[in-house]
């Protein structure tokens, strides 16, 4: 069977050097595609003074746009602005499917409705969970609406992310394919020698803010600590939330128990991870937790409150799901040093293992191609077409903006003709990583 | 679809499956208006009562600003009736709050402060924006007020959005007014009046349970004296009331239909203490 080639341009506002889920998941997902003879390049804003086109591992090439941060690391939605700029790293890299990642990036959003404009395929990650009650949800999920009213597919990590997004951006579900996130598992190989056995320690790895719990987390340490004598956190990540914990550690003297390690780099967080007998998430929503999937990974008793898609990840043996209030964590947390104390746990190694079969980013790659194949067989829409299908979503001055941008696409068509733009070379390969079936069919 | 494997909500299993498989399970745990907090149409109406509440106080202070500005009172009179009112007023809420009268002296101190200061400063306080055209000042007062109304805390249910804003505002406001009266004496009377209207008798109404009959008795005497100055803004004044009390309220029973939260496994935790 003879693999067909795409080029993809990956568009989100969330990249390197930013650091998280999404970012990490288009980084490994665009690897794994070239690995597999696609050709990728990724487009996002420019962080500080990283502005213009860098290559990264295996020659990922990625442009730092020129346009300034407006919130929380997204651009302005201008529509308008970048259009040219867009336009022209399209064509100059003879881009076919557009993949944007992120509800909350607005040059996601951007790029895609150029990408459409100009006839190329588009596919959307979406990588959160939104509520339906706060004016803020409502606003977001009526844009999200728009913005995939025209979109050829989109990818969730988790069912219940489908669930959401089907509810809100009222897609076909057809259209929605479920295709969790992966872990690098040979980053995260167990090592229980750096264990220390004189105690039970507990590690969290999260950003401290709301959304992940902190509140929860700070009450649940003393009441621990003052339960068991041998238990002592260890505590990864920065966040507007620290100094919660900093308080309740001073006020509960617990400087020697408790450890902030502060923001770590992404290499570093197996070390924490094997430092540790026994794995908290506080979350109190999440799509998909890329955390517990680390620590199980890494042979840690993963120990989280019950939210959004985290009871799809692991398996039940693998993880003691709580509901999100303090008493359960903690006699949850408590049944995870009962069983260590018994030895009523499973292997490290063995879990690992389980772990690298059910998630890898060569199986979820090919689970993307798939997606991608069968948006390249859809026919092309026309700008009529386009506009139909963006009536659905009920705002009809947004038919106005898109029409504008097709307008200024075709000025731009006379201003910067197709002819005139050089198409970019391909990045020689040297040495690019190869999934084991690959290899044959090269 | 039959790959003879029974699809699963998990992310690690159904390898058979296409991704984009929908299950018949799909939106299972979707649930509707689990939360549903319908207010009939009297407790809207009550509602509706205290902001009307509010507006009255204002429109029967600017009143009471009109009575001293054209000398149809004198500010002994006011003055003398504000007390009087105050006095009645303080031992309804004991009353009501038997706790309060055991820090009677401290209350005693209180007032004797404000009294002394507010009547030392009131040459001062009534100078202060006196330099100012007329026309700012009423547009800045109205402004004032306005803000007042929008920050008022209207009920033991409602978020207060701003509860110290809405008492400054308001003292901002008749401080201003002070300065267009005649004597010291006149800003002093206004100025204590304005502090029973905007500062102590918010507290006597919270505690008092009947709004409507408050409501009503408000807006009678009101459009009473309302109609001793201007018989126009005396028809706008009942059109805005039948609108807040009545129109309102109803608009929001009836809209109530429309009504429609979802609720699923993605919603954010709440912590609860």
């Amino acid at each position: 069977m003879n693999v067909i080639k795409h080029k993809i341009c990956m568009v989100s506002d969330f990249f390197y050097p930013n650091m998280g889920g999404v970012e990490e998941h288009i980084f490994n997902l665009s690897q794994c595609l070239m690995g597999r003879g696609h050709k990728v390049v990724v487009l996002t804003h420019s962080y500080g003074d990283r502005i213009g086109i860098r290559y990264m591992t295996n020659g990922l090439k990625v442009y730092y746009i020129p346009v300034k941060v407006f919130y929380n690391q997204c651009v302005l939605p201008t529509m308008i602005c970048s259009i040219p700029l867009i336009r022209y790293i399209f064509l100059r890299e003879e881009i076919q499917i557009v993949h944007g990642h992120s509800a909350f990036s607005a040059l996601a959003h951007e790029g895609m409705l150029i990408g459409r404009l100009m006839g190329l395929k588009t596919i959307f990650t979406d990588h959160s969970l939104f509520g339906f009650a706060d004016a803020s949800a409502i606003l977001t999920n009526k844009f999200l609406e728009i913005s995939l009213a025209d979109c050829n597919h989109c990818i969730c990590v988790s069912h219940t992310g489908k669930e959401n997004t089907v509810l809100r951006a009222k897609v076909l579900k057809e259209k929605v394919s479920v295709i969790p996130n992966a872990v690098d598992t040979t980053l995260f190989m167990p090592d229980t020698s750096k264990r220390d056995d004189n105690f039970i320690t507990i590690v969290i790895v999260s950003r401290l803010v709301y959304r992940k719990g902190v509140d929860l987390l700070a009450r649940i340490i003393p009441d621990l600590c003052s339960r068991y004598e041998n238990v002592q956190f260890l505590i990864a990540g920065d966040g507007p939330k620290r100094w919660l914990i900093e308080e309740v550690r001073e006020r509960n003297l617990l400087q020697h128990r408790v450890t902030l390690l502060g923001s770590l780099e992404h290499s570093q967080i197996r070390h924490v991870l094997n430092k540790g007998h026994i794995f908290l998430n506080t979350s109190l929503t999440e799509a998909y937790c890329m955390a517990i999937v680390e620590a199980a990974s890494c042979g840690l008793q993963v120990v989280s409150t019950k939210v959004g898609g985290i009871p799809e990840v692991l398996p039940p043996d693998l993880i003691y799901l709580v509901e999100p209030t303090i008493p359960a964590l903690v006699s949850g947390l408590e049944s995870a040093i009962t069983d260590y104390k018994k030895g009523n746990i499973r292997c490290p190694f063995e879990m690992h293992r389980r772990i690298s079969l059910f998630y890898n980013w060569f199986n979820i790659t090919k689970r993307t191609e798939i997606v991608y194949n069968l948006v390249k067989e859809e026919s092309k829409k026309n700008l009529g077409q386009q506009l139909a299908s963006y009536i659905q979503s009920g705002v009809l001055p947004y038919l106005l903006v898109v029409s504008l941008c097709y307008i200024i696409l075709q000025v731009l068509e006379i201003l910067v003709p197709r002819k005139y733009i050089d198409i970019a070379k391909d990045y020689v390969e040297i040495n690019v990583i190869h999934s084991r079936g690959d290899e044959k069919e090269d | 679809m039959t790959v003879g494997l029974q699809w699963q909500k998990n992310l690690y299993e159904n390898y058979g499956l296409p991704d984009n498989y929908t299950d018949s399970s799909f939106l299972e745990q979707l649930r509707r208006n689990i939360k549903l907090n319908n207010v009939t149409l009297i407790e809207a109406v009550t509602f509706g009562g205290t902001v009307c509440i509010q507006l009255n106080i204002v429109i029967l202070f600017v009143i009471i600003f009109i009575w001293l500005y054209n000398e149809w009172a004198s500010p002994n009179v006011i003055f003398i009736l504000g007390v009087i009112y105050t006095i009645i007023g303080y031992f309804l809420y004991c009353l009501k709050e038997p706790s309060t009268l055991t820090e009677f002296t401290k209350h005693i101190r209180t007032v004797l402060i404000f009294l002394t200061f507010g009547y030392i400063l009131s040459p001062v306080l009534k100078t202060l924006t006196e330099t100012i055209s007329t026309d700012t000042i009423y547009a800045m007062t109205i402004l004032m007020f306005l803000v007042h109304l929008i920050f008022s805390k209207y009920g033991p249910l409602q978020i207060s959005l701003s509860d110290s804003l809405s008492i400054t505002s308001s003292i901002f406001g008749s401080l201003m007014l002070a300065s267009r009266l005649a004597s010291p004496l006149h800003a002093f009377s206004l100025l204590t009046v304005s502090v029973q209207c905007f500062v102590l008798l918010p507290f006597l109404i919270y505690k008092l349970s009947s709004k409507l009959l408050i409501s009503g008795f408000l807006t009678l005497s009101t459009l009473y004296f309302l109609l001793l100055v201007s018989q126009t803004l005396s028809y706008v004044f009942v059109a805005t009331i039948v609108f807040l009390h009545f129109v309102c309220p109803y608009w929001y029973v009836r809209c109530q239909k429309y009504k429609d939260n979802i609720y699923g496994p993605w919603d954010e935790a709440v912590i609860t203490s």
